[in-house]
């Protein structure tokens, strides 16, 4: 292993941002290493989404640092940290809703590659459907190839979801609450998955679903507020007494 | 309800072959008057849906570009003694310039932030032609010669109207072509889901733009070739109430199916020719009928078509096969037919 | 988001070059009265006046997308509407201040019609709305032609500001009425903020401005809020025209031309701000009278380019306009 590869994956730093007067994370000092799977947990509002919107560059900063790969990447573009090997899920599945599920996962493996504005089909494009076929067996969804993604259930959207971010094969996976709205089966076979997720791939998922967050995770972090509640492996945050009170003896929904 | 590709390509040939024979057979009033107009049009009206159905651009800066390649075009023919195709490609040239430039200021926008901007353009576009005096003014260019194997396009509109054919032809297959080609497919991503797009790596502001140019060079041939037709242009052929009208005839056919422009285009250069001698207030009708196709189908005669297509082989029996469309046919249609553009979704964000 | 400077510092080079320039062809010759310093008097008079109307008649335009997300792209023929409506009532012998009130009143019940009958039942299909305005206006302009005709006409000032009064510089007088204009959309601008800012029905607009869904959820009477404000808005434009039809003409392509200003003024100004509506009136205004006037001879008629420019430039710098959200 050289040094390189012992460098964090992510690592932020004093990461804020404030709407109006209104912090929605406040110091943010994060770092996830090479391989790990970390789960981000927090009540509604603790600012989860607002740090993974902050990583991939959706939301500027107010205050702090971003670094992706040893790269500071706190002024980079959105499409250029994608490029970079950040993939990354949305709370609310962002499918391509009018074209079929082989295109989404097609343009999803071309989104990483050279050739966006080719005119001609290469040898590439051979290559690209070979991985959007192996991406849509491994996200359950080889029978459903020419249905249109719009026409989907939300099970399938939630696969789909999934599958758009790991199709590039990136170095760093964000998802943002993937067990949403799925039935007792599909979380297991999401869990399932995530279980058998390539080690090469470092995870960071956000998790109302604490039976999927903790059996992936072997890192937690607690949000509250904005701010970094505490960090640590499950079975801590199982144990910690301010986390039952806070979020785990709530039974709210999810939001 | 989709056919074979074989035979969908036999009978796209029959249709064509049989529109080949129109000035043959119809009178020369007819072939000058319905035809030749209403392919113009429909050519217009292709740059405009192909934006609407692949980007999810809806532009009313279409007609300025027709008119900046047309009034080049009558430009460099008429004061500079320019050969008729060597000016037609020059303008053309230029007008996919302008439609870069266009692109490029419209491509952070979107829905009716887009609609206006839009709209700023093409009607600035018109007072550019109206008050300057490089242009003809208010008269615009009269004069306008074809290239020689046109002929003369008033008295024998024949020859002009196979080129508009053999033309929307070859703008139909390119726009079909190049929706499969790895831009047109991030095009379309592009037009889903912009926020999706940008994670993937894809440069959404670079895709509108250079689609905004695809639209100009359809607009600049539609441009080109309907002033030779007219064997003039003047301002009044992209005033304001021109830009309403190229929408109106992309509305009335289905702004989301490229198709739809020339059907929109046939219905109404039919209108508009049989029923002047009806009713003097032909604009009041024409909005009229506007504001009926967006009450009741907002998709167009060609969803409308679609629809009861699809209800009558539901009736008929026929297994409902719900989501089996072949992808390439579905590209052309935006997800759910019956919101035009209910733009305030998840795209709308991202400003 | 991520400042751009490149285009925000040209744009700054952009409006200081056009600055030194007018002040240079102004005043190269001294101040005294020999010299240009009188005409860009007048010229800047000019211009403010006439961003005084575009202001009166976009910000009405501006409040319905504000609260809305209603782009209203009959706004224009509202605004020919209202003219048109005060040269009827005029010719019917009534005053102008009565034909004024009557006309914007007028022109708010058309624009409160077209919202109740055609805009209310598809709330939130922004692009489906603004493509039935465009057929509304399509329909309004070729009925304003049967009904008011195609010849330019023009309403007369009433006696109490038909004059010109000295304005005490250079021995120049300037027409009362437009220095009333320009009050006019003080006036105009005033009241919309105290609305805005004091009242509950401003509560909602800003409500609506700031967070949409916000808007239903308060409890409120929502749809009569709706149509208040598009009764408004609609009115400002009838209003518009009543000034407008006074002091330039009332003919068929003027719809366009206010429709386009309208456009012009809260694309550059940002949607939904009266602040931005104000600043984009004067910038517009002043660069429409100015480029007639400072503009090289051989340039002046492609003086439109300069609101290209204008377009271009802030599109460039802020994609949302100088005082719009960005959401």
């Amino acid at each position: 292993m050289t040094a390189t590869a012992a460098a964090p994956m992510l690592r932020s730093r004093g990461l804020s941002r404030y709407f109006g007067a209104v912090p929605a994370l406040h110091g943010v000092d994060l770092e996830v290493l090479p391989g790990e799977r970390r789960a981000i947990l927090g009540p509604n509002g603790a600012g989860k989404s607002t740090l993974f919107n902050l990583i991939a560059g959706d939301l500027a900063p107010s205050e702090g640092t971003v670094e992706l790969f040893g790269r500071d990447v706190t002024v980079l573009a959105v499409r250029k940290r994608a490029r970079l090997g950040l993939g990354r899920t949305y709370q609310t599945s962002r499918v391509l809703g009018g074209l079929s599920v082989e295109d989404n996962l097609y343009l999803a493996v071309l989104g990483a590659r050279r050739g966006h504005l080719r005119l001609l089909r290469g040898g590439s494009e051979r290559a690209i459907r070979k991985r959007a076929r192996e991406v849509a067996e491994q996200v359950g969804l080889a029978d459903r190839q020419h249905a249109v993604a719009g026409s989907l259930s939300h099970g399938e959207q939630r696969q789909l979801e999934i599958g758009l971010a790991l199709a590039p094969s990136p170095r760093l996976l964000m998802l943002d609450e993937p067990a949403a709205g799925l039935s007792r089966a599909e979380r297991l076979s999401l869990t399932k998955m995530l279980l058998e997720l390539d080690r090469e791939v470092t995870l960071i998922i956000i998790e109302h679903d604490m039976d999927v967050a903790l059996t992936v995770a072997e890192h937690v972090t607690m949000l509250h507020q904005g701010e970094k509640l505490l960090e640590g492996t499950p079975q801590e945050i199982r144990a910690n007494k301010m986390v039952h009170d806070l979020y785990l003896g709530n039974t709210h929904g999810e939001g | 309800m989709r056919l074979s590709v074989p035979v969908r390509l036999v009978l796209s040939a029959a249709l064509v072959a049989a529109l080949a024979l129109v000035p043959a057979v119809f009178t020369t009033y007819f072939t000058s008057a319905v035809a030749v107009r209403a392919l113009v049009f429909g050519l217009a009206a292709v740059s405009l849906t192909f934006l609407a159905a692949y980007g999810g651009i809806v532009s009313l800066a279409q007609t300025g570009l027709y008119g900046i390649a047309g009034f080049l075009m009558a430009r460099f023919i008429v004061t500079n003694g320019m050969d008729p195709i060597l000016a037609a490609v020059l303008a053309i040239a230029i007008a996919v310039m302008f439609g870069l430039l266009f692109g490029a200021i419209v491509s952070g926008s979107e829905g009716i932030y887009l609609l206006m901007i839009t709209l700023a353009l093409g009607v600035i576009t018109y007072y550019f032609f109206s008050q300057s005096g490089s242009f003809g003014g208010h008269e615009g260019i009269n004069g306008v010669s074809a290239p020689g194997f046109v002929g003369n396009p008033v008295t024998h509109p024949a020859a002009i109207y196979e080129v508009l054919l053999a033309c929307s032809v070859i703008a139909y297959v390119g726009v079909r072509l190049l929706a499969r080609t790895n831009f047109g497919l991030a095009l379309q991503g592009v037009r889903d889901d912009p926020v999706r797009m940008r994670a993937l790596g894809f440069n959404v502001r670079l895709h509108r733009t250079l689609a905004f140019a695809a639209g100009a060079l359809i607009a600049g041939l539609a441009g080109v070739l309907g002033t030779w037709a007219d064997t003039r242009i003047s301002p009044g052929t992209i005033q304001v109430s021109q830009v309403i009208q190229l929408m109106t005839i992309a509305v009335i056919g289905g702004l989301y199916r490229i198709e739809g422009a020339w059907v929109g285009a046939l219905v109404f250069t039919l209108l508009d020719t049989y029923t002047r001698g009806i009713t003097a207030r032909f604009e009041t009708w024409i909005g009229i009928v506007l504001l009926v196709i967006l009450i009741l189908s907002p998709d167009g005669l060609t969803g409308l078509a679609s629809r009861v297509f699809t209800l009558v082989r539901r009736r008929g029996g026929a297994t409902p096969t719900p989501s089996s469309p072949t992808p390439a046919d579905d590209a052309a249609t935006v997800p759910d037919p019956e919101q035009v553009g209910t733009g305030s979704g998840q795209g709308q964000v991202a400003r | 988001m991520l400042t751009r400077r490149g285009p925000a510092l040209l744009s700054w080079l952009l409006l200081a070059f056009a600055i030194v320039w007018v002040a240079i062809k102004a005043f190269g010759q001294g101040f005294g009265i020999s010299g240009n310093g009188p005409q860009f008097v007048i010229t800047a008079l000019n211009g403010v006046s006439l961003a005084a109307l575009y202001f009166i008649t976009a910000s009405g335009f501006t409040l319905i997308f504000g609260l809305m997300r209603v782009v209203n792209m009959a706004h224009g023929s509202l605004y020919l509407l209202g003219g048109y409506v005060a040269l009827d009532l005029v010719n019917h012998g009534m005053g102008w201040w009565g034909a004024m009130v009557l006309a914007a009143l007028i022109t708010g019940a058309v624009g409160l019609l077209v919202h109740q009958a055609l805009l209310r039942w598809n709330q939130g299909q922004d692009l489906r709305q603004a493509l039935i305005t465009i057929a509304v206006a399509t329909i309004l302009a070729d009925q304003m032609i049967v009904h008011f005709g195609a010849t330019p006409s023009s309403l007369t000032p009433p006696a109490e500001l038909a004059n010109s009064i000295g304005l005490g510089l250079y021995h120049l007088e300037y027409p009362v009425f437009r220095l009333f204009i320009i009050g006019a959309a003080l006036v105009v601008a005033l009241v919309l903020w105290l609305v805005i800012r004091f009242t509950r029905f401003g509560m909602i607009v800003r409500a609506g401005v700031d967070d949409r869904a916000m808007t239903s959820s308060l409890g409120i009477n929502v749809p009569l809020v709706f149509g208040g404000a598009f009764f408004i808005g609609a009115a400002l434009a009838g209003l518009g025209g009543v000034m407008g039809g006074t002091i330039l003409s009332l003919a068929p392509g003027q719809d366009d031309q206010f429709l386009l200003s309208s456009l012009v003024v809260v694309i550059v100004g940002g949607l939904g701000s009266l602040r931005g509506a104000a600043v984009g009136a004067l910038l517009l205004g002043l660069i429409e009278q100015l480029s007639a006037v400072y503009l090289p001879q051989q340039f002046t008629n492609d003086s439109i380019l300069l609101t290209f420019i204008l377009l271009v430039v802030v599109l460039a710098v802020r994609p949302q306009g100088l005082f719009g959200r960005r959401t």
